[in-house]
């Protein structure tokens, strides 16, 4: 017997049987796109209701991401209107995740960016200036003006997009027991710094009178340890050429490398951050160059009575530089849609009660007035150092140009490992200055045209 | 009496419809993974080919655009590149062949029966189950020179203190391929121990009748029921070597001095830390054609190889 068609046949012309195929098939890419899209649903725009903040914290060292936790339920508590969710990125790689959250267009509300990301940030426009907020607060009058000015340096153009809450300066380190065992009175040279790392230097005990940053993040303390000491006061001279070969920074910086592997550890030429901690901290060096902001670490490690700090060193023809007075804050991105109760937040960091907060929990210089005269702040001897190396009206703060697109990746990219060659021997200090000068030189003299 | 509906033009007939259905069936099937692979693998692999030829650096947004070849120009011309190139081949054939040799020493002596082998087996085949991560901070913890080998050995008088085989010039290169076979032994042991367990063992009994020695029964017996795995492992473990990251990123960062950076690691440097997205795809295809290129002539050697037999 034939089969009837029953009328659900199909229609050869319309050729129903691929439409169906993609049918289905779009079906399940939808589910998926559905199911992507599910958890970024947005909340209602307007600051009048409940709102909600995101923020994202680009150092997660455990013991920071505890104080701004408490931070934020500060302010919570101040401002019930208002809760912020935290979001810890990794230390090494939160710019990727910025970068894609800025090109999908899903930022945050305020990011906790260096002073070294502004440019990168403010060339995407992804940051919201903050002046016109920060003059109608009454800011001016509150805060640093070193620091207010110092933020508005690392922007390319000259904006405040950076709170300045707090701030970073450079020290020496210093263990002052070991000081004390070789007879040795605190530094107030370099010749006193170069000769306390001889003397404090016994390869035989595995102790070492130095420690030097030969891997990541090198440059930041070659620039503290090489300008003050050459007493160049600036990064590029006024027709945009870079200082990195003058000749007193040629000469300061062959005396520094001369230091490795006669008063440093061999297994220098990598260290970065957290080996130089742990070799200080172990007791295999002496003497650290980095910012106030790891006291609280070498106290922890060592105990207070362990460690002391001086500010670099005046130059031998008596200039004071001062380096490392790196603006550390909050910055609220442009496409926020809670831009007011950010700002609060933001404020709150500010604020008298926040700012003494956080800037003694970091161990960061605070950029409020008020909060700098509190007994916790002169009671802190690598602040004080910092304070008073300020208080010389001679002296002179070099800024790094953070504002300078390019000047992350010639500093890392390029210059890293051409550092560790000069380490090494494979090439001299006046070839690589001269070498990293010039393409500084391109990228300030590129954008003095802009 | 049967009425039959008569067919109107451009319609089917239900058996025409359900052989279209059976004909599209295995569209169905495999259309979820069609769609997943387009949508996961063939579009970032078309996107790294499209910035390839253009301006995209975040950190210079005004520069965007189509650049052509320029950024192909600029590789021929850049060091770094020539030098990270050079390095991932020398990494490569290195790590790829001692890795073949170990991992097939390790197979041959587990295969034998002894006391205690399935621990032995289970002790070759763990690192293969550790994380890569982990992998590195196991071997920067052996390497630290505060707390790892070194500070010990200088304890009791050998070698110095405040010495690290990751930062020497001449030992940076052999502390990574150290730390990598580690990881990479075991695979190559596996994958020829599966194959060794189905080599019949009359064939060594006939061997031995007809006086052949151990090293004529590896060439007769052994090597041509391992070969096809050799074949497949090492062109994985080519590839995987070569693009080589999480180790290599870990442990030394690419140094000292550039010393450790492969071309993979160049590119991590070019587009995730410098944000120049353009010229880090450039690199990337780069890479793309040179593994393409060495996987067919050596598919094709090791093919011609036993089309000969």
């Amino acid at each position: 017997m034939k089969r009837k068609n029953n009328g659900t046949s199909f229609t050869r012309g319309r050729r129903r049987g691929p439409a169906l195929a993609v049918a289905v098939l779009l079906t399940g890419v939808l589910g998926l796109t559905a199911c992507g899209s599910g958890s970024g649903a947005e909340k209602p725009a307007g600051d009048s209701g409940p709102v909600t903040l995101e923020l994202w914290d680009t150092d997660t060292r455990p013991e920071r991401t505890e104080n701004l936790k408490k931070l934020i339920s500060m302010f919570e508590e101040k401002n019930p209107s208002i809760k912020v969710n935290y979001l810890g990125l990794p230390t090494d790689s939160y710019m990727q995740k910025i970068s894609t959250a800025i090109a999908t267009k899903a930022t945050p509300d305020i990011i906790t960016p260096k002073a070294s990301d502004i440019s990168a940030l403010v060339a995407q426009k992804a940051l919201a200036p903050l002046d016109d907020k920060f003059q109608s607060g009454g800011w001016n009058d509150k805060i640093s003006p070193a620091m207010t000015q110092s933020s508005k340096a690392a922007a390319p153009d000259g904006k405040l997009y950076l709170t300045p809450a707090t701030s970073l300066a450079d020290v020496i380190y210093y263990r002052s027991d070991f000081y004390k065992n070789a007879g040795l009175s605190a530094p107030t040279s370099w010749d006193d710094f170069y000769a306390a790392a001889d003397k404090l230097t016994d390869k035989s005990a595995g102790k070492f009178g130095y420690t030097l940053r030969g891997g990541n993040g090198f440059f930041s303390q070659f620039v503290q340890m090489v300008y003050p000491q050459a007493g160049v006061d600036k990064f590029f001279r006024e027709d945009g050429t870079s200082t990195l070969d003058d000749p007193a920074v040629i000469a300061a910086a062959q005396d520094y490398v001369d230091l490795y592997g006669k008063d440093t550890a061999e297994s220098d030429l990598t260290a970065d951050f957290k080996t130089m901690v742990a070799q200080f901290g172990a007791g295999g060096a002496a003497m650290l160059s980095h910012s106030i902001g790891s006291y609280p670490t070498h106290v922890a490690a060592l105990g207070a009575d362990k460690v002391a700090a001086v500010a670099p060193f005046p130059s031998k023809s008596g200039k004071s530089i001062l380096t490392g007075r790196m603006t550390t804050g909050f910055a609220m991105f442009e496409a926020s849609k809670h831009k007011e109760a950010a700002w609060k937040f933001l404020e709150y960091t500010m604020s008298t009660e926040g700012n003494s907060f956080w800037a003694q929990k970091s161990g960061y210089l605070p950029g409020n007035l008020e909060v700098a005269k509190e007994a916790w702040v002169t009671d802190n001897p690598a602040m004080q150092t910092s304070i008073k190396a300020v208080d010389n009206k001679d002296a002179v703060v070099l800024e790094q140009p953070f504002y300078l697109p390019e000047f992350n990746s010639i500093t890392t990219t390029d210059m890293l490992p051409d550092w560790q060659r000069v380490l090494q021997n494979q090439l001299s200090v006046k070839d690589f200055l001269t070498q990293s000068a010039v393409k500084l030189t391109k990228a300030q003299q590129k954008y003095m045209k802009k | 009496m049967t009425v039959i509906t008569p067919n109107r033009p451009g319609r089917l007939t239900q058996p025409e419809a359900n052989a279209r259905l059976r004909r599209l069936y295995p569209y169905f099937l495999i259309g979820p993974a069609a769609i997943l692979t387009l949508v996961f693998l063939v579009y970032p692999v078309g996107s790294v080919f499209y910035y390839s030829l253009q301006n995209s650096n975040v950190t210079q947004p005004w520069n965007d655009g189509f650049a052509g070849m320029d950024n192909f120009v600029a590789l021929g011309q850049d060091p770094l590149f020539w030098r990270s190139l050079t390095f991932t081949l020398q990494w490569v054939v290195v790590e790829v062949g001692l890795q073949f040799i170990f991992g097939l020493a390790l197979a041959l002596l587990i295969n034998k029966t002894f006391v205690g082998r399935a621990i032995a087996r289970s002790l070759v085949f763990s690192p293969w189950a550790v994380s890569g991560i982990l992998t590195t901070t196991i071997w920067i913890l052996i390497y630290n020179p505060s707390t790892g080998v070194g500070r010990y050995l200088a304890d009791i008088g050998i070698g110095e203190y405040g010495v690290s085989l990751l930062s020497g010039s001449g030992t940076t290169f052999w502390a990574v391929v150290l730390a990598e076979m580690w990881k990479g032994i075991p695979f190559f042991a596996i994958l020829i121990l599966a194959d060794l367990q189905s080599v019949s063992l009359e064939l060594y009994e006939s061997a031995d009748v007809d006086g052949a020695g151990t090293w004529r029964k590896f060439l007769s017996i052994t090597w041509p029921h391992i070969r096809q795995a050799v074949v497949v492992a090492g062109l994985l473990r080519a590839v995987w070597e070569f693009n080589n990251v999480d180790l290599l990123y870990t442990l030394t960062g690419g140094g000292p001095a550039g010393a450790t950076t492969t071309l993979p690691l160049y590119v991590a440097q070019t587009a995730i830390h410098d944000r120049d997205f353009g010229y880090g795809s450039a690199l990337t295809v780069v890479a793309f054609l040179i593994l393409t290129f060495f996987s067919l002539v050596y598919l094709r050697i090791t093919k011609s190889k036993e089309d000969d037999k």
